[in-house]
């Protein structure tokens, strides 16, 4: 069992549903998240468009994250999901520097690495991801990628436009996005206006964890 | 359509690995720049030996306890450092580290008894452990750094060298200040250690201003970490450390080693041992001032 996740994007409509019950399903503290959707607005009016883009732990196969931790604190289940030991991080951060899709925080009241687990607790019984069950789009497809009857095996079959975020690091991830576009998951390397508006000057934490 | 922003993400953590970081390279690298120094003074001057077989350990530890100080002091969880010898996960290079520092350390200690006993041939014994030792423990946060996959700017396949260079540099620098402190050293030895703190400055400088200004950066995230080094938030740091570090040293040693007045290289030295931790700062932080999303 190999499980994924897969985003169709002209499904989502940037509710946050799913982050939203991310957040209430694993207690994710303020100021932290293991699932978000961004926005993306590209063009100039009147010729704009908007994306949205849930992101979240890819669970990789070749993980950064699970490599450099250095007590293994971070470690692949059988069925894929690249989960976190709690009792066993020693809060190095090294995790936080090695993913990059910005997916690990630093939990402000365990001191822990913490992210998304495919919501390992409720797969153990045999329950969907909360984000999923939340989506009112059915946007979130989740499911076994060994399993070619499984909803996300045919529509991975059946898309000829699956996308990955940054797939030149040979991270493997087992997330992918269909319906999508490059501006989307990488706004960065589209042409874009200079200096900021409004909305998007780019906002940060100044304080996470310890210390 | 043209202009892709992104007009809505929450606000995350930006700089995750701060200042203790930043001193944990530098006061490595002090620490491992006067073991490698060190030994090839004692090698090569086995008569004026004295001043390296005492400062060579005692700096040594100072550092290195500075470094596994602040290193400690950066984890969240400080008091679980000891998993990382008992649940160790060796593809991690903060494990390997960890680990090679340990063993250094105790290097050091063997050094230090050497130096306290008298008994030269324990420090001649252990010289290659801890030139190996001493080594990897230079170069392992270039391990680190390139593991760091989501901070393409860090894995640069010249960190490794850029970090002996470093050691080099500030190994010389402590020497130096250190000998002014205590005007033990001859007169042969300061100018070697200044041409060789000139040599390790000139080629650092070369390096690091070649990698910025000169290569090719693959993607928009590492050239805009180089706005922001060179140009950006931390762009104070990075020009203080590039004139401390390299352009005041060199120019001081190399009036100092012409002129013979020595005090000027020791200006260097201070230059170089402060400007060293701004530039490792600047390294550290700029890639951590880009939104990954």
């Amino acid at each position: 069992m190999r499980l994924g996740f897969l985003v169709d994007l002209s499904r989502c409509m940037g509710c946050m549903a799913c982050a939203v019950s991310c957040k209430a399903e694993n207690n994710v503290p303020l100021h932290s998240w293991r699932l978000r959707v961004k926005y993306i607005d590209q063009g100039e009016f009147p010729d704009v468009k908007r994306h949205y883009v849930p992101l979240r732990c890819n669970h990789c196969d070749n993980a950064p994250c699970e490599r450099i931790c250095p007590v293994s604190a971070l470690h692949y289940l059988p069925n894929g999901i690249v989960n976190v030991d709690h009792d066993r991080c020693i809060g190095c951060a090294s995790c936080m520097m090695a993913c990059p899709y910005n997916a690990i925080y630093l939990d402000p009241l365990t001191n822990s690495a913490d992210k998304c687990t495919y919501c390992a607790h409720r797969i153990e019984v045999g329950m969907m991801p909360a984000c999923v069950v939340a989506c009112p789009t059915h946007a979130n497809i989740f499911g076994d990628l060994d399993d070619p009857e499984s909803e996300i095996s045919k529509y991975l079959k059946n898309h000829r436009d699956v996308m990955v975020r940054k797939p030149e690091l040979n991270t493997h991830p087992k997330h992918f996005y269909v319906r999508g576009s490059d501006v989307a998951l990488d706004p960065f390397a589209a042409e874009r206006p200079e200096g900021y508006t409004l909305f998007t000057e780019v906002k940060f934490l100044d304080h996470i964890g310890g210390h | 359509m043209i202009g892709a922003e992104v007009t809505f993400d929450v606000a995350l953590p930006k700089v995750v690995w701060g200042w203790l970081v930043s001193t944990n390279m530098w006061a490595k690298s002090i620490a491992t720049g006067t073991f490698f120094l060190g030994l090839y003074f004692i090698v090569k001057h086995p008569k004026q030996d004295a001043f390296f077989r005492k400062w060579l350990p005692i700096l040594g530890i100072i550092f290195i306890g500075i470094t596994l100080l602040v290193t400690i002091l950066d984890l969240h969880h400080m008091f679980r450092f000891w998993k990382i010898f008992v649940f160790a996960h060796f593809t991690s290079a903060v494990t390997l580290g960890a680990w090679v520092v340990s063993a250094f350390v105790i290097v050091l200690l063997l050094a230090f008894w050497s130096w306290v006993t008298g008994n030269k041939k324990l420090l001649d014994r252990i010289m290659i452990p801890g030139f190996i030792l001493a080594f990897f423990s230079t170069i392992y946060t270039a391990g680190i750094m390139g593991e760091a996959t989501a901070r393409e700017f860090w894995v640069f396949p010249a960190e490794m060298i850029s970090m002996l260079l470093s050691a080099i540099i500030a190994g010389s620098a402590a020497y130096l200040a250190i000998g002014a402190l205590y005007g033990s050293l001859q007169e042969n030895i300061k100018r070697e250690l200044g041409w060789i703190l000139f040599g390790a400055a000139g080629l650092e400088a070369a390096m690091i201003i070649g990698e910025l200004f000169f290569a090719k950066f693959h993607s928009e995230y590492a050239y805009k970490t180089v706005e922001i080094l060179a140009f950006g938030e931390v762009a104070p740091f990075f020009w203080a450390g590039l004139f401390l570090t390299f352009i005041i040293p060199m120019v001081l040693v190399g009036i100092a080693n012409e002129s013979r007045k020595y005090q000027y290289a020791v200006l260097g030295a201070l230059s170089a041992l402060v400007g060293l931790w701004f530039i490792k700062h600047a390294w550290l932080i700029a890639p951590q001032c880009l939104p990954l999303s």
